[in-house]
Protein backbone atom coordinates (compact mmCIF):
# COMPACT_ATOMS: atom_id res chain seq x y z
CA UNK A 1 0.00 0.00 0.00
CA UNK A 2 2.70 2.47 0.99
CA UNK A 3 4.83 1.84 -2.07
CA UNK A 4 1.78 2.21 -4.32
CA UNK A 5 1.08 5.59 -2.76
CA UNK A 6 4.69 6.62 -3.28
CA UNK A 7 4.55 5.61 -6.91
CA UNK A 8 1.32 7.53 -7.40
CA UNK A 9 2.76 10.66 -5.84
CA UNK A 10 5.83 10.26 -8.01
CA UNK A 11 3.64 10.16 -11.11
CA UNK A 12 1.76 13.22 -9.85
CA UNK A 13 5.08 15.02 -9.35
CA UNK A 14 6.07 14.04 -12.90
CA UNK A 15 2.91 15.60 -14.34
CA UNK A 16 3.27 18.69 -12.16
CA UNK A 17 6.88 19.09 -13.27
CA UNK A 18 5.92 18.86 -16.93
CA UNK A 19 3.19 21.46 -16.41
CA UNK A 20 5.49 23.85 -14.56
CA UNK A 21 8.13 23.44 -17.26
CA UNK A 22 5.63 24.25 -19.99
CA UNK A 23 4.49 27.36 -18.13
CA UNK A 24 8.06 28.51 -17.58
CA UNK A 25 8.86 27.82 -21.22
CA UNK A 26 5.91 29.84 -22.47
CA UNK A 27 6.53 32.72 -20.09
CA UNK A 28 10.24 32.91 -20.93
CA UNK A 29 9.54 32.88 -24.65
CA UNK A 30 6.96 35.61 -24.23
CA UNK A 31 9.31 37.68 -22.09
CA UNK A 32 12.19 37.37 -24.53
CA UNK A 33 9.98 38.37 -27.44
CA UNK A 34 8.39 41.29 -25.65
CA UNK A 35 10.54 42.50 -22.76
CA UNK A 36 8.23 45.43 -22.00
CA UNK A 37 5.44 43.00 -21.04
CA UNK A 38 7.54 41.26 -18.38
CA UNK A 39 5.45 42.52 -15.47
CA UNK A 40 2.13 41.30 -16.83
CA UNK A 41 3.65 38.01 -17.98
CA UNK A 42 5.14 37.38 -14.56
CA UNK A 43 1.80 37.91 -12.87
CA UNK A 44 0.00 35.58 -15.27
CA UNK A 45 2.81 33.04 -14.94
CA UNK A 46 2.60 33.07 -11.15
CA UNK A 47 -1.15 32.49 -11.24
CA UNK A 48 -0.74 29.58 -13.63
CA UNK A 49 2.08 28.15 -11.50
CA UNK A 50 -0.17 28.35 -8.46
CA UNK A 51 -2.92 26.41 -10.19
CA UNK A 52 -0.58 23.66 -11.37
CA UNK A 53 0.96 23.44 -7.93
CA UNK A 54 -2.45 23.11 -6.36
CA UNK A 55 -3.19 19.94 -8.30
CA UNK A 56 -0.04 18.36 -6.95
CA UNK A 57 -0.79 19.52 -3.41
CA UNK A 58 -4.29 18.08 -3.70
CA UNK A 59 -2.84 14.74 -4.74
CA UNK A 60 -0.33 14.81 -1.89
CA UNK A 61 -2.67 15.86 0.92
CA UNK A 62 -6.07 14.54 -0.12
CA UNK A 63 -5.39 11.22 -1.82
CA UNK A 64 -3.49 9.54 1.07
CA UNK A 65 -6.29 10.55 3.42
CA UNK A 66 -8.93 9.21 1.05
CA UNK A 67 -7.04 5.93 0.64
CA UNK A 68 -6.53 5.55 4.39
CA UNK A 69 -10.18 6.37 5.08
CA UNK A 70 -11.40 3.53 2.86
CA UNK B 1 -17.54 32.31 23.00
CA UNK B 2 -18.05 30.70 26.37
CA UNK B 3 -18.69 27.37 24.69
CA UNK B 4 -15.49 27.74 22.69
CA UNK B 5 -13.50 28.55 25.81
CA UNK B 6 -15.05 25.59 27.62
CA UNK B 7 -14.25 23.23 24.75
CA UNK B 8 -10.69 24.42 24.42
CA UNK B 9 -9.99 24.18 28.15
CA UNK B 10 -11.47 20.68 28.33
CA UNK B 11 -9.36 19.72 25.32
CA UNK B 12 -6.29 21.09 27.08
CA UNK B 13 -7.14 19.14 30.21
CA UNK B 14 -7.58 15.92 28.25
CA UNK B 15 -4.29 16.47 26.43
CA UNK B 16 -2.53 17.08 29.73
CA UNK B 17 -4.02 13.93 31.22
CA UNK B 18 -3.09 11.69 28.32
CA UNK B 19 0.60 12.42 28.45
CA UNK B 20 1.21 11.86 24.77
CA UNK B 21 -0.01 15.05 23.18
CA UNK B 22 1.49 14.74 19.76
CA UNK B 23 -0.82 15.30 16.77
CA UNK B 24 -3.86 16.17 18.82
CA UNK B 25 -6.03 19.16 18.13
CA UNK B 26 -5.08 20.95 21.33
CA UNK B 27 -1.39 20.47 20.65
CA UNK B 28 -1.85 22.18 17.32
CA UNK B 29 -4.00 24.87 18.94
CA UNK B 30 -1.32 25.73 21.50
CA UNK B 31 1.28 26.07 18.76
CA UNK B 32 -1.10 28.08 16.63
CA UNK B 33 -1.90 30.57 19.40
CA UNK B 34 1.74 30.83 20.47
CA UNK B 35 3.03 31.50 16.97
CA UNK B 36 0.08 33.75 16.18
CA UNK B 37 0.98 35.91 19.18
CA UNK B 38 4.57 36.14 17.98
CA UNK B 39 3.33 36.99 14.49
CA UNK B 40 1.09 39.80 15.73
CA UNK B 41 3.78 41.21 18.02
CA UNK B 42 6.35 41.21 15.20
CA UNK B 43 3.94 42.66 12.66
CA UNK B 44 2.54 45.43 14.81
CA UNK B 45 5.98 46.13 16.24
CA UNK B 46 7.39 46.66 12.76
CA UNK B 47 4.42 48.85 11.85
CA UNK B 48 4.84 50.93 15.01
CA UNK B 49 8.55 51.26 14.32
CA UNK B 50 7.78 52.40 10.82
CA UNK B 51 5.25 54.89 12.11
CA UNK B 52 7.83 56.61 14.30
CA UNK B 53 9.61 57.68 11.11
CA UNK B 54 6.74 59.84 9.93
CA UNK B 55 7.38 63.51 9.52
CA UNK B 56 5.62 66.33 7.76
CA UNK B 57 7.45 66.12 4.50
CA UNK B 58 10.05 63.35 4.51
CA UNK B 59 10.33 59.84 5.85
CA UNK B 60 13.10 59.96 8.39
CA UNK B 61 13.74 56.25 8.83
CA UNK B 62 14.68 53.52 6.44
CA UNK B 63 11.90 51.22 7.62
CA UNK B 64 9.30 53.85 6.81
CA UNK B 65 10.58 53.92 3.25
CA UNK B 66 10.39 50.12 3.20
CA UNK B 67 6.73 50.30 4.20
CA UNK B 68 6.17 52.91 1.52
CA UNK B 69 7.63 50.57 -1.07
CA UNK B 70 5.42 47.77 0.22
CA UNK B 71 2.38 50.03 -0.03
CA UNK B 72 3.30 51.01 -3.58
CA UNK B 73 3.75 47.34 -4.50
CA UNK B 74 0.32 46.40 -3.13
CA UNK B 75 -1.28 49.48 -4.66
CA UNK B 76 0.26 48.68 -8.02
CA UNK B 77 -1.00 45.10 -7.78
CA UNK B 78 -4.55 46.17 -6.88
CA UNK B 79 -4.81 48.85 -9.52
CA UNK B 80 -3.15 46.69 -12.15
CA UNK B 81 -5.37 43.67 -11.53
CA UNK B 82 -8.72 45.09 -10.46
CA UNK B 83 -8.69 48.31 -12.45
CA UNK B 84 -8.92 51.99 -11.57
CA UNK B 85 -11.38 51.34 -8.75
CA UNK B 86 -9.04 48.83 -7.15
CA UNK B 87 -7.43 51.31 -4.80
CA UNK B 88 -10.21 50.96 -2.24
CA UNK B 89 -9.30 47.28 -1.73
CA UNK B 90 -5.71 48.10 -0.72
CA UNK B 91 -6.25 47.92 3.09
CA UNK B 92 -7.66 44.38 2.94
CA UNK B 93 -5.04 43.13 0.49
CA UNK B 94 -2.27 44.77 2.51
CA UNK B 95 -3.52 43.06 5.68
CA UNK B 96 -3.50 39.67 3.97
CA UNK B 97 -0.05 40.26 2.53
CA UNK B 98 1.48 41.31 5.81
CA UNK B 99 -0.07 38.51 7.86
CA UNK B 100 0.90 35.83 5.35
CA UNK B 101 4.38 37.17 4.74
CA UNK B 102 5.16 37.56 8.43
CA UNK B 103 3.80 34.09 9.08
CA UNK B 104 5.91 32.63 6.28
CA UNK B 105 9.06 34.34 7.52
CA UNK B 106 8.25 33.06 11.00
CA UNK B 107 8.12 29.58 9.49
CA UNK B 108 11.79 29.96 8.51
CA UNK B 109 12.84 30.31 12.15
CA UNK B 110 10.36 28.14 13.99
CA UNK B 111 9.10 24.59 13.48
CA UNK B 112 5.52 25.89 13.61
CA UNK B 113 3.87 28.84 12.06
CA UNK B 114 0.29 30.08 11.75
CA UNK B 115 0.47 29.70 7.98
CA UNK B 116 1.62 26.09 8.38
CA UNK B 117 -1.69 25.35 10.08
CA UNK B 118 -4.61 24.37 7.88
CA UNK B 119 -7.23 25.83 10.21
CA UNK B 120 -5.69 29.28 10.17
CA UNK B 121 -5.40 29.20 6.39
CA UNK B 122 -9.00 28.08 5.98
CA UNK B 123 -10.01 30.97 8.21
CA UNK B 124 -8.10 33.45 6.09
CA UNK B 125 -9.46 31.98 2.87
CA UNK B 126 -13.02 32.20 4.25
CA UNK B 127 -12.47 35.86 5.12
CA UNK B 128 -11.10 36.48 1.65
CA UNK B 129 -13.96 34.72 -0.16
CA UNK B 130 -16.69 36.33 1.93
CA UNK B 131 -15.06 39.72 1.42
CA UNK B 132 -15.11 39.10 -2.33
CA UNK B 133 -18.80 38.18 -2.20
CA UNK B 134 -19.55 41.25 -0.09
CA UNK B 135 -17.75 43.54 -2.49
CA UNK B 136 -19.53 41.90 -5.43
CA UNK B 137 -22.88 42.56 -3.81
CA UNK B 138 -21.89 46.12 -3.04
CA UNK B 139 -20.79 46.74 -6.62
CA UNK B 140 -23.60 45.00 -8.52
CA UNK B 141 -26.39 44.69 -5.99
CA UNK B 142 -27.45 41.38 -4.45
CA UNK B 143 -29.52 40.25 -7.45
CA UNK B 144 -26.93 41.42 -9.92
CA UNK B 145 -24.26 39.52 -8.05
CA UNK B 146 -26.22 36.27 -8.23
CA UNK B 147 -27.11 36.94 -11.86
CA UNK B 148 -23.40 37.04 -12.50
CA UNK B 149 -23.23 33.42 -11.33
CA UNK B 150 -25.76 32.33 -13.94
CA UNK B 151 -23.52 33.16 -16.87
CA UNK B 152 -24.62 34.89 -20.07
CA UNK B 153 -28.27 35.55 -20.82
CA UNK B 154 -29.69 32.70 -22.92
CA UNK B 155 -33.03 32.07 -24.60
CA UNK B 156 -35.73 30.53 -22.41
CA UNK B 157 -35.36 26.91 -23.66
CA UNK B 158 -31.83 26.99 -22.27
CA UNK B 159 -32.93 27.44 -18.64
CA UNK B 160 -31.54 24.02 -17.59
CA UNK B 161 -28.13 25.06 -18.89
CA UNK B 162 -28.31 28.31 -16.94
CA UNK B 163 -29.19 26.33 -13.82
CA UNK B 164 -26.24 24.01 -14.43
CA UNK B 165 -23.90 26.97 -14.88
CA UNK B 166 -25.24 28.43 -11.64
CA UNK B 167 -24.53 25.23 -9.72
CA UNK B 168 -21.07 24.87 -11.25
CA UNK B 169 -20.23 28.47 -10.38
CA UNK B 170 -21.34 27.89 -6.79
CA UNK B 171 -19.11 24.82 -6.57
CA UNK B 172 -16.20 26.76 -8.01
CA UNK B 173 -16.75 29.47 -5.40
CA UNK B 174 -16.46 26.82 -2.70
CA UNK B 175 -13.37 25.35 -4.36
CA UNK B 176 -11.70 28.76 -4.37
CA UNK B 177 -11.71 28.57 -0.60
CA UNK B 178 -10.14 25.11 -0.65
CA UNK B 179 -7.56 26.11 -3.22
CA UNK B 180 -6.45 29.27 -1.40
CA UNK B 181 -6.05 27.56 1.95
CA UNK B 182 -4.60 24.28 0.75
CA UNK B 183 -2.01 25.98 -1.45
CA UNK B 184 -0.61 28.04 1.40
CA UNK B 185 -0.74 25.16 3.84
CA UNK B 186 0.84 22.73 1.39
CA UNK B 187 3.70 25.05 0.55
CA UNK B 188 4.63 26.05 4.09
CA UNK B 189 3.94 22.72 5.76
CA UNK B 190 5.54 20.92 2.82
CA UNK B 191 8.64 23.07 3.26
CA UNK B 192 8.83 22.01 6.91
CA UNK B 193 8.37 18.36 5.97
CA UNK B 194 11.06 18.59 3.29
CA UNK B 195 13.55 20.19 5.71
CA UNK B 196 12.84 17.51 8.30
CA UNK B 197 13.35 14.76 5.73
CA UNK B 198 16.65 16.26 4.57
CA UNK B 199 17.81 16.69 8.16
CA UNK B 200 17.06 13.02 8.76
CA UNK B 201 19.10 12.22 5.66
CA UNK B 202 22.12 14.08 7.02
CA UNK B 203 21.76 13.08 10.66
CA UNK B 204 24.26 10.13 10.54
CA UNK B 205 26.95 12.62 9.52
CA UNK B 206 25.64 15.40 11.82
CA UNK B 207 25.05 17.59 8.79
CA UNK B 208 22.06 19.95 8.73
CA UNK B 209 21.26 19.26 5.11
CA UNK B 210 17.86 20.90 5.45
CA UNK B 211 19.61 24.22 5.68
CA UNK B 212 20.31 24.10 1.97
CA UNK B 213 16.59 24.39 1.31
CA UNK B 214 16.62 27.86 2.86
CA UNK B 215 16.87 29.85 -0.42
CA UNK B 216 13.88 28.14 -1.96
CA UNK B 217 11.94 28.58 1.28
CA UNK B 218 12.66 32.30 1.25
CA UNK B 219 11.42 32.40 -2.34
CA UNK B 220 8.31 30.47 -1.30
CA UNK B 221 7.61 33.03 1.45
CA UNK B 222 7.35 35.92 -0.96
CA UNK B 223 5.66 34.00 -3.76
CA UNK B 224 2.97 32.45 -1.59
CA UNK B 225 2.09 35.75 0.06
CA UNK B 226 1.93 37.31 -3.39
CA UNK B 227 -0.17 34.51 -4.88
CA UNK B 228 -2.77 34.63 -2.11
CA UNK B 229 -3.21 38.38 -2.45
CA UNK B 230 -3.03 38.28 -6.23
CA UNK B 231 -5.74 35.64 -6.43
CA UNK B 232 -7.90 37.67 -4.06
CA UNK B 233 -7.40 40.62 -6.42
CA UNK B 234 -8.31 38.49 -9.42
CA UNK B 235 -11.48 37.24 -7.73
CA UNK B 236 -12.34 40.83 -6.81
CA UNK B 237 -11.84 41.96 -10.38
CA UNK B 238 -13.99 39.10 -11.70
CA UNK B 239 -16.81 40.01 -9.34
CA UNK B 240 -16.74 43.80 -9.42
CA UNK B 241 -15.77 44.91 -12.91
CA UNK B 242 -18.98 44.18 -14.83
CA UNK B 243 -21.13 47.01 -13.53
CA UNK B 244 -18.31 49.51 -13.86
CA UNK B 245 -17.58 48.40 -17.41
CA UNK B 246 -21.22 48.66 -18.50
CA UNK B 247 -21.47 52.06 -16.89
CA UNK B 248 -18.24 53.24 -18.48
CA UNK B 249 -18.90 51.90 -21.96
CA UNK B 250 -21.55 54.37 -23.24
CA UNK B 251 -19.51 57.36 -22.15
CA UNK B 252 -16.46 55.86 -23.85
CA UNK B 253 -18.46 55.55 -27.08
CA UNK B 254 -19.67 59.12 -26.73
CA UNK B 255 -16.14 60.37 -26.24
CA UNK B 256 -15.00 58.38 -29.26
CA UNK B 257 -17.70 59.96 -31.39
Amino acid sequence: MGSTLGLGIGIAALGCGIGLGLIGNGALQGMSRQPEAIGKLQVAMLIALAFVELVFLLSVFVVPGAVAGK
Amino acid sequence: MGQLLLTSTSMLAEAGAEGSVEHTASYNAIHLFFTLTILLVVMFGLMAWGKTGFSDRVFKKRITSCFEQLYLFIDNMCVGTVGPHGRKYVPMIMTFWMVIFTGNVLALFMPYSPTANLSFNVGMALISIFYVQFEGMRANGVLGHFKHFAGPKLAWPMIPITLMIFVIELISELMKNVSLSLRLYGNIHGGHAAVEAMNKLGSPLYLPLGEFLLPIKVLTCVVQAMIFTLLTCVYLSLVTHHAEEEAAHPTGVAVAH
